[in-house]
């Protein structure tokens, strides 16, 4: 039938995070899971939940709000906000789970659509490793349900050698399943998609049953609109998602906000020595990523190219990280513009000719004559 | 003796509704509405069949028609339908506020602005304006349009840039009393006020109770009743003396409907110490100015009511409160269905089933918000989400035809005559035209000051499509930019334009202007703006062609299409052109020039790349472009910068391979008439252009777009000639007669005696040396149809033919070269 090893591994990973709780090496994982991490603020939140709750939710629906975006519970305890942006998305994205309608978050690379996404999942049903993720070779299999070959041949088909899926795990357990990519999975096999969505069944001919799901189940996707080798999706798996486009951030000020936040806690979760870093370096990465990905200078008098990454916030983040583990490593622990230009250089340049071009013109025109940034200029001239 | 006060909002589907069901139980004698008195005559007309709002009163000073003031009413206006209800069960109803008379007078006295100043604004009175800053507040302070201040510009505000007034000096009214409902709002918890009022008042469908709140609210938000203003002051006690008479009068059961903010100090008049109050109330109307008005109502529309178009009590969305008045029931399911239908028409998918998804989510988010219903809001994230998938592009259409709605209002025939009107009779007297339906000539100087005020009259009224002129093509003698043709012939239709152009404003002047900048909003392409800019000039109106300039700019800087950008540049050089004749300001000329230059720079850099791969119809287009450019920087402007820079890419186009034939040829007749090609260099391209390996069809459109234009430069072109010679001798016979039509279209336009020349050039190349320029083809000989031909004996011929053909016998035998070749 289809190749196994994705099945296994799927299957692993299952077993795994089956009970994340439990799990005694947490301090040891490199990056924990939404519900691993925020388990405190889940624990507080559902203790002063007196909502209505649709059928097999942990929390309810105003509750998912807070914890996505932040809030003080009446004992006083803080909840930190995990999407900072337009508050109103979330509420629809919220709310269309909530009718039953699968959720597709949408937008440019780097706009925390997977990180919204595990967060919900983590929020609504306290799970969010049903994961699938979307690749040019992900299968039906890995949507559907897989087989155990040896068994199967040892025993004939039986419920025993079926490999489930986190699709179908998710149907039986009424919870939240995840699609990582959509658009980047074969047309055809985002079609297996359809009955699912629409029936909510899916069912196993060669056993003769079915897997009817079970309240509470819901699909959360996530896709890219401007990327290379997507495949777009069929009006008629469109329709039954909600679609949610998030955007890059409204504001600089907002953005700088969410790099200094992210900055701090992967600075913790690597254990970096360096110290945190000062928020005018931050506003200097975010400056020149905005003004290369808006085309135009933040006080709108010059205009300038656009290189032909996206230069998300995601990137503006790994870039700061980058520049403090630098600075931790080889500098003397205090971020400084040299740390930063190799990153700010390699997140630009994606075309080694254009790009370039680009970025010298940025650099000549914009970055030299900029009070105060001699130093990023020098810095970035060394590197090119 | 009972006193109803009702507090209202000036437009709100709710306050209407529940104004009309508390009327219906009241049952008053009589009705009381805050509005200018001056209006009474023409209130009947409300119940004629013809009257379909939205519509607005039109309170003008006759002498100075700018000076006038608005008073919208729609449906759900609670004026409008406390007044229509007085008038069907034919109880008295009254108009209670301070006069406009009054209130007109007011301002001082102002010369009228001579024509062609900037003060002219689409909506010359936005006086409508209560609260100092437009936009936020929905108005309860003041009635819509006589509102806080009665100027007739009031508040220069951000949404009508145009609003560039001057003269209105306007009054900071601090204070709450700006915008109580920002307070009440506040106080609830919500940043935007009009949300919350839509939400507590519009929405609600049971009103029991709901203006004793109005006025509990109002008297504890305005805690001391005394006015914040004179203006304020006068016209509160205005309305008191109104109904103190109406009390004397005897009636009975008084209702009176008025803006919110004034409920309080309106409800305390049956008591018996009102005396004094009224004492004090008539010692502030004694001996105020009058000024004398009149009264109409014109057309509205829905887009007017919104406060995006400047107008301060406006609401945010006229569409969605008709649909929360109409909509008998299921609001939001209809809501959602009628978007889905306007999607559908633009050819998006909505289905049925979305639009089931899309009420279910609005229903869960408005869940999520804690409201009994969702409001427009969340049908609109709903809508998007679902029926667009997250796409922002088709709410646009949703918002523009939807929320705002494009719906016109029409008042009756009896209606009287409107400011624009009486303006346009005042100019034409003075200017000596006359309103007649027979046909005149007029013939204009513009040297003359007159004559220029007659054309930039007739021109402005041209662009209100009221054509009472046609401009007549000059023929002949008379030269020059200074002189202008009409034809005049007053059609009656003329008067129903101007009624419903007279929303623009009120002088032909004002109007024209308010009219232009709106079409330049909707324009999006670069010729018609363009084009709109040159009526703009020549109507002389420095306001729009001001706006008009950044519009073409902006969308200069994004216009993806070259040949609009070419096709912009002849009216623009007209345009500034005209600068001196039509005694233009001058910084507005020069203002022009940039542009041009900018435009014709973008069209240097991108005209190869536009060029390439181009279709026979677009190549031929893309001529028409050319020559537009040609004729724009040598013709119109005559500049030798701009040849300097434009030569060289013509020269580039001639050598582009990939260029069609017909852009090709083009160019190099360009080229020639602007001696920038010698004749060898013409020869070589023409050999090049004609040489074998060329598809035949690309030869003859090379062909025709050298020859097209005037024969006579042509003559002298030998090496031309003889290239073309020889490509039509090794035409195969198959080929020529498929080429024929082509090749006879190239012709066609010559004169007759430049195609008999032509003939005789033919014929004279073959007896000159051609040797010399290596031009001799091997076996072109014995190709030769000619070659073997006695001319001797053919001459004699000729004078046989001639006369069958009745034609003067030819001396040579050139006759029958020109006929094989044209």
């Amino acid at each position: 039938m289809t190749k196994n090893n994705g099945d296994t591994t799927i299957a692993t990973v299952t077993t795994t995070s089956a009970t994340p709780t439990e799990t005694p090496a947490l301090e040891a994982v490199l990056r924990q899971h939404a519900e691993q991490q925020y388990a405190e603020e889940l624990a507080e939140l559902a203790k002063h939940d007196d909502r209505q709750r649709p059928p097999n939710w942990q929390l309810s629906p105003w509750a998912v709000r807070t914890y996505l975006l932040g809030g003080r519970l009446p004992n006083g305890f803080e909840v930190s906000p995990k999407y900072i942006g337009n508050a109103r998305l979330i509420e629809i994205a919220v709310a269309t789970l909530a009718t039953d309608r699968a959720l597709l978050l949408y937008g440019v690379p780097g706009t925390a659509k997977s990180w919204v996404s595990e967060h919900i999942a983590a929020a609504v049903t306290g799970d969010s490793t049903m994961m699938i993720q979307g690749t040019a070779g992900t299968d039906e299999s890995a949507i559907r349900y897989g087989w155990n070959y040896a068994r199967l041949l040892v025993e004939g088909p039986s419920p025993a050698a079926l490999v489930v899926s986190p699709m179908m795990r998710a149907m039986q357990e009424g919870k939240i399943a995840r699609i990582e990519e959509l658009t980047r999975i074969p047309a055809e096999v985002q079609d297996t998609l359809i009955t699912i969505l629409s029936e909510k069944t899916l069912p196993v001919p060669e056993l003769g049953m079915e897997v009817q799901a079970r309240k509470g189940f819901n699909v959360i996707a996530t896709a890219n609109n401007r990327d290379k080798g997507v495949n777009e999706l069929s009006s008629a798996l469109m329709r039954r998602f909600n679609t949610v486009v998030l955007p890059l951030p409204a504001t600089i000020e907002e953005e700088i906000d969410i790099v200094d936040r992210r900055v701090a806690s992967l600075g913790r979760a690597l254990e970096l020595p360096a110290e945190k870093p000062a928020l005018e370096e931050i506003r200097r990465v975010v400056t020149v990523f905005r003004e290369l990905r808006d085309g135009l200078t933040a006080d709108g008098k010059t205009k300038v190219k656009s290189p032909s990454g996206t230069l998300s916030t995601a990137e503006a983040i790994s870039v700061m990280t980058n520049g403090l583990t630098m600075a931790a490593y080889y500098g003397d622990g205090v971020l400084h513009a040299d740390d930063l230009a190799a990153g700010i250089t390699g997140a630009i340049i994606k075309d080694p000719v254009q790009d370039r071009v680009v970025w010298l013109e940025y650099l000549q025109t914009v970055v030299k004559e900029r009070d105060g940034w001699k130093d990023l200029y020098r810095a970035c001239h060394e590197v090119l | 003796m009972t006193l109803h006060i009702f507090g209202v909002r000036h437009h709100g589907p709710g306050c209407a509704r529940a104004l009309r069901d508390a009327l219906e139980e009241l049952q008053p004698d009589i009705v009381l509405v805050e509005g200018p008195p001056d209006a009474h005559g023409v209130l009947p007309l409300l119940l004629n069949a013809a009257m379909k709002p939205p519509v607005a009163l039109l309170i003008y000073v006759p002498e100075q028609p700018r000076r006038a003031v608005y008073y919208p009413f729609t449906h759900f206006s609670p004026e409008w339908q406390a007044l229509h209800y007085a008038f069907r069960k034919q109880i008295p109803a009254r108009f209670m506020d301070l006069p406009q008379t009054i209130q007109l007078a007011r301002e001082p006295e102002q010369p009228t602005p001579p024509d062609g100043s900037p003060e002219n604004t689409p909506i010359p009175d936005d006086s409508l304006t209560p609260l100092p800053r437009t936009g936020e507040g929905p108005g309860v302070g003041d009635l819509p349009a006589a509102a806080g201040s009665a100027q007739p510009h009031a508040e220069p505000n951000a949404d009508v840039p145009s609003d560039i007034s001057p003269l209105p000096q306007t009054r900071e009214e601090p204070g709450m009393g700006d915008d109580p409902l920002a307070m009440l709002a506040e106080a609830a918890g919500y940043t935007d006020h009009e949300l919350w009022w839509e939400r507590e008042i519009e929405q609600r469908r049971d009103a029991t109770g709901l203006f004793e709140g109005i006025l509990e609210a109002m008297t504890t938000l305005r805690g001391d009743p005394t006015p914040k203003n004179e203006e304020e002051a006068q016209r509160e006690a205005h309305m008191r003396q109104t109904i103190r008479a109406a009390i004397k009068e005897g009636f009975q059961r008084i209702a009176v409907v008025c803006g919110a903010w004034h409920s309080p100090v309106l409800a305390s008049l049956d008591n018996p110490d009102d005396a004094k109050v009224a004492r004090a109330d008539a010692a502030t109307l004694k001996g105020l100015k009058q000024v004398k008005v009149e009264a109409t109502w014109i057309p509205w529309t829905n887009s007017r009511l919104s406060y995006r178009s400047g107008y301060g009590a406006g609401i945010a969305s006229p569409g969605w409160y008709t649909h929360l008045w109409t909509a008998p029931d299921r609001a939001t399911i209809r809501w959602t269905a009628h978007a889905a239908h306007l999607l559908r028409e633009q050819g998006l998918d909505a289905s049925s089933a979305s639009v089931i998804e899309a009420v279910r989510l609005a229903e869960a988010l408005a869940a999520m918000g804690e409201l009994p219903m969702p409001g427009m809001n969340e049908l609109h994230e709903a809508i998007q989400t679902v029926l667009c998938n997250g796409n922002d592009t088709p709410m646009q259409l949703i918002r523009e035809k939807l929320e705002i709605g494009e719906t016109m209002g029409e008042v009756p025939a009896e209606t009287p005559i409107v400011p624009l009107q009486r303006d346009l009779e005042a100019q034409a007297k003075r200017l000596r035209l006359k309103q007649s339906p027979e046909i005149v000539t007029l013939k204009l100087d513009l040297r003359n000051e007159t004559d220029r005020a007659r054309s930039q009259l007739l021109h402005r009224l041209r662009l209100l499509g009221v054509e009472w002129g046609k401009p007549q093509h000059i023929y002949g003698s008379v030269k020059g930019t200074f002189h202008e043709n009409w034809e005049l012939k007053w059609e009656v239709e003329f008067v129903v334009a101007l009624i419903e152009q007279n929303i623009w404003g009120n002088t032909v002047e004002s109007a024209a202007n308010g009219f232009a900048r709106d079409q330049a909003e909707k324009a999006d392409e670069l010729p018609a703006l363009t084009a709109l800019l040159n009526q703009v000039m020549l109507a002389g109106l420095p306001d729009a062609t001001e706006h008009l300039l950044t519009r073409v700019e902006a969308l200069a800087a994004v216009s993806a299409d070259v040949r609009h950008l070419m096709d912009a540049l002849p009216p623009l050089a007209e345009v500034a052109r005209y600068g001196d004749v039509r005694a233009t300001k001058e910084e507005q000329a020069k203002r022009i020039m940039p542009v041009i230059a900018a435009l014709f720079a973008r069209v240097l850099v991108g005209l190869p790349g536009a060029c390439a791969s181009l279709d026979d119809d677009a190549a031929a287009e893309m001529v028409g472009s050319i020559d537009n450019v040609q004729r724009a920087i040598s013709d119109i402007l005559n500049s030798d910068d701009m040849r300097a820079d434009w030569l060289p890419v013509l020269r580039h186009l001639v050598d582009m391979e990939t260029v069609h034939g017909l852009v090709r040829g083009r160019c190099c007749r360009l080229l020639l008439e602007q001696h920038a090609l010698d004749e060898n260099e013409l020869q070589r391209l023409a050999r090049l252009a004609l040489s074998p390996v060329v598809p035949a069809d690309q030869a003859t459109a090379w062909v025709e777009g050298v020859l097209r234009g005037s024969g006579l430069l042509l003559l002298h072109q030998d090496g031309l000639w003889r290239a073309l010679d020889a490509w039509l001798v090794d035409l195969t016979p198959e080929t020529f007669v498929a080429l024929l039509p082509l090749l006879r279209r190239a012709f066609a336009d010559f004169e007759t005696p430049a195609r008999r020349q032509m003939g005789e050039k033919v014929a004279k190349l073959h007896t000159a040396p051609t040797g010399a320029l290596g031009f001799e083809k091997p076996g072109q000989g014995a190709n030769d149809p000619f070659a073997s031909l006695d001319h001797e004996r053919a001459a004699k011929v000729l004078p046989v033919l001639a006369q069958i053909l009745g034609v003067a016998p030819v001396k040579s035998g050139a006759a029958g070269d020109s006929g094989g070749d044209a």
